[in-house]
């Protein structure tokens, strides 16, 4: 209680109000930008920190997290494309109604349903974070191997890419996070004797080549898209009539979305699908959905934005990341010292909890940013290519830069950028890369306490009821999906095709 | 570039990406296999060289059951501007040992111009006064000082 309190007087610091408006500001241009998301806008920013504190640096990273994810629905609405993939599901419903001259109601249930969903979910973070931790807080290395591993192989779930080549991408993360002196031998590994390497490979430059870089280059492939902006009057707060047909959507959205974030490595974007088709599934008129469906909108915005917070959980309760945006700030919060896990709460109560109120005030700034600047923030839209990306590069390298001074990380983000490039190219998802670097060192390090814990007969760690069932919900992540995929074939040949 | 058989691209690009990652991974076991190997009462529970060799074994078996049940699909050909965007990165790479800013500006411009952008004050504005302004910015707001070169050199004196 005492946290939450001296949490909530830290954000009385005009200098931090202050800096957390333009961060919402900031992300929701970035969130309006196609190409641009929450996780290469808080990599981006993370070297522009470098010389505040803790918490202000922490939460304008998390304001760029939830103003971006809302920001995406500007332009999935306005222009059909979603500024953060995200807000995929937003243009299903947004653009017919935008195209039907309800581009201002459209955009007025998604600011709504957005903020009710971060709120929400950031209230759930407050309450749930420090159960979590507490939870976590006897943990010993066995159950917390098998927890991280059950992070990692969530990753088989996430992102654009399928699950062997999540985990293929996710397993050559891992591995370069074994890169240096091994910490538990100090023996080097894979340095081929180059005493920047001694370290190992730093998680931001390996982010801003592999989020900001290789976008880069994926767009160079997209330029000949042209975007048309559908005129917008005036942005209107949804009706009663609106509200009673939505009501339901986005509390039960904001829930899926909350739980959807909660679980480790799956983001927004995956609970802005089931939060769609939820609402789809419990509409009265799912016929609707696809041609201009307001609830199609609340499903989704109201999903996506309540996995922010929902994301924040394991990541400061267990220092697992939640999606792609929450790995980069894990990596922000290593960068500054602090250190997440279930000791955050005892020795650094009021820093969490500063962080939850500015992420709550950030949903409520971007209620009111939405409601006035939506239409001044869809024309950054009209930025041409040809002067964003080569800014975004530059930023990239000068940022990659000041973080050690080192023109090695610059290499470093060069070829993370161009091997990002390749693995989209070839659909693997470079989110899990991302992750897998955060949480190689956690493995292996756990790995090797479990075995001087349990006197190197690794099998016991099968014996230890928690590590046991943390064990079991990962080979139901890894082979879960394949295991209900064919029994549901079975069940549909068996009843001759009717089964869905 | 562009105009290469989609086919021909597709079945060489399908093959070359596991190959690659298989080659990588067992350059990389046989490194570690050079890997110090620590008394009993010092290697804390696991040899260095353990962890790594049990990875990069999961992500060869991965490579595999990949090639078999999930072979690469590529979705479009590669484009003539990609590969100039390439290129330019190696252009930049290189003109970083004579000065960082004036490679940062020479790519951004380069950049401009290659994705179509042909007015002479854009071209200005991305690839002198854009870097200049962050170069300022970095250097002045966030006290960074950048490798010497040609031009930083001006500057710092």
């Amino acid at each position: 209680m005492e946290g939450l309190i001296s949490g909530f007087l830290v954000l009385a610091d005009p200098y931090l109000l202050a800096l957390l408006v333009m961060a919402t500001l900031g992300g929701v241009v970035i969130g309006a930008l196609p190409g641009l998301n929450a996780t290469t806008g808080a990599a981006l920013l993370l070297p522009f920190t470098l010389t505040m504190d803790p918490v202000p640096a922490i939460s304008i990273m998390t304001a760029i997290y939830c103003s971006a994810t809302f920001a995406g629905a500007i332009t999935a609405i306005l222009i059909n494309t979603p500024g953060t993939a995200a807000s995929a599901t937003t243009c299903l419903d947004g653009y017919p109604l935008a195209q039907r001259g309800e581009a201002g109601r459209a955009l007025g249930m998604a600011v709504v349903s957005s903020t009710i969903g971060g709120v929400f979910s950031v209230i759930c973070l407050m309450i749930a974070a420090p159960f979590l931790a507490r939870a976590a807080y006897n943990f010993s290395p066995p159950e917390y191997f098998a927890l991280t591993l059950f992070g990692l192989s969530m990753l088989a779930s996430i992102g654009d890419g399928s699950a062997i080549k999540n985990l293929i991408a996710g397993g050559l993360g891992i591995f370069l996070a074994l890169v240096g002196v091994d910490n538990l031998t100090t023996v080097e590994r894979f340095t081929f004797g180059s005493y920047e390497l001694y370290d190992g490979i730093g998680f931001v430059p390996v982010m801003i080549g592999v989020f900001g870089i290789s976008e880069l280059l994926i767009q160079a492939a997209n330029l000949q898209i042209v975007r048309e902006q559908v005129v917008m009057k005036a942005i209107t707060l949804p009706s009663k009539a609106d509200y009673k047909k939505s009501w339901r959507t986005i509390v039960r959205s904001s829930g899926i979305g909350t739980f959807i974030g909660i679980l480790p490595a799956e983001g927004a974007t995956v609970a802005s699908m089931i939060g769609y088709n939820e609402a789809k599934r419990w509409s009265k008129n799912p016929e609707e959905f696809g041609h201009g469906a307001i609830e199609g909108i609340a499903g989704s915005e109201a999903a996506n934005n309540a996995a922010t917070g929902g994301a924040m959980v394991p990541t400061l309760a267990l220092g697992i990341p939640g999606s792609a945006t929450a790995a980069v700030i894990l990596a922000g919060l290593m960068v500054h010292g602090v250190r997440p896990g279930p000791t955050m709460f005892t020795e650094q109560a009021e820093f969490a909890y500063a962080i939850f109120w500015s992420m709550l005030l950030v949903n409520i700034l971007f209620f009111l940013v939405g409601l006035r600047g939506a239409k001044i923030f869809a024309r950054v839209t009209l930025i041409p290519v040809q002067i964003l990306w080569p800014t975004v590069f530059v930023f990239s390298i000068v940022g990659t830069y000041a973080l050690d001074q080192s023109m090695f990380d610059v290499w470093v983000a060069l070829t993370a950028g161009v091997i990002g490039f390749f693995m989209r190219r070839y659909g693997f998802s470079v989110v899990p890369l991302a992750i897998g670097l955060i949480l190689g060192g956690m493995l292996e390090q756990r790995l090797g306490q479990s075995m001087v814990m349990l006197d190197e007969q690794w099998w016991l760690m099968f014996t230890r009821p928690l590590t046991l069932f943390f064990f079991i919900l990962t080979a139901l992540a890894l082979f879960g999906p394949a295991l209900f995929g064919t029994l549901k074939r079975r069940l549909s040949n068996s009843t001759g095709g009717t089964a869905e | 570039m562009a105009n290469l058989p989609k086919f021909e691209n597709s079945r060489f690009e399908r093959w070359l990406a596991p190959c690659v990652i298989i080659c990588f991974c067992s350059v990389a076991f046989w490194i570690s296999t050079t890997f110090r190997e620590m008394p009993p009462i010092l290697k804390r529970g696991i040899q260095p060289a353990d962890f790594p060799q049990l990875l990069l074994i999961t992500i060869i078996l991965l490579t595999l059951a990949m090639m078999v049940f999930d072979p690469i699909k590529l979705r479009e050909n590669f484009n003539a501007t990609t590969a100039g965007s390439l290129g330019l990165f190696a252009v930049f790479g290189a003109l970083t040992w004579i000065d960082l800013f004036l490679a940062l500006g020479i790519f951004a411009a380069a950049l401009a111009a290659l994705w179509g952008e042909r007015r002479p004050r854009i071209l200005i504005l991305v690839g002198a006064v854009m870097p200049l302004v962050i170069f300022l910015l970095f250097d002045q707001i966030f006290e960074i000082r950048f490798p010497r070169g040609l031009l930083t050199n001006l500057w710092y004196g």
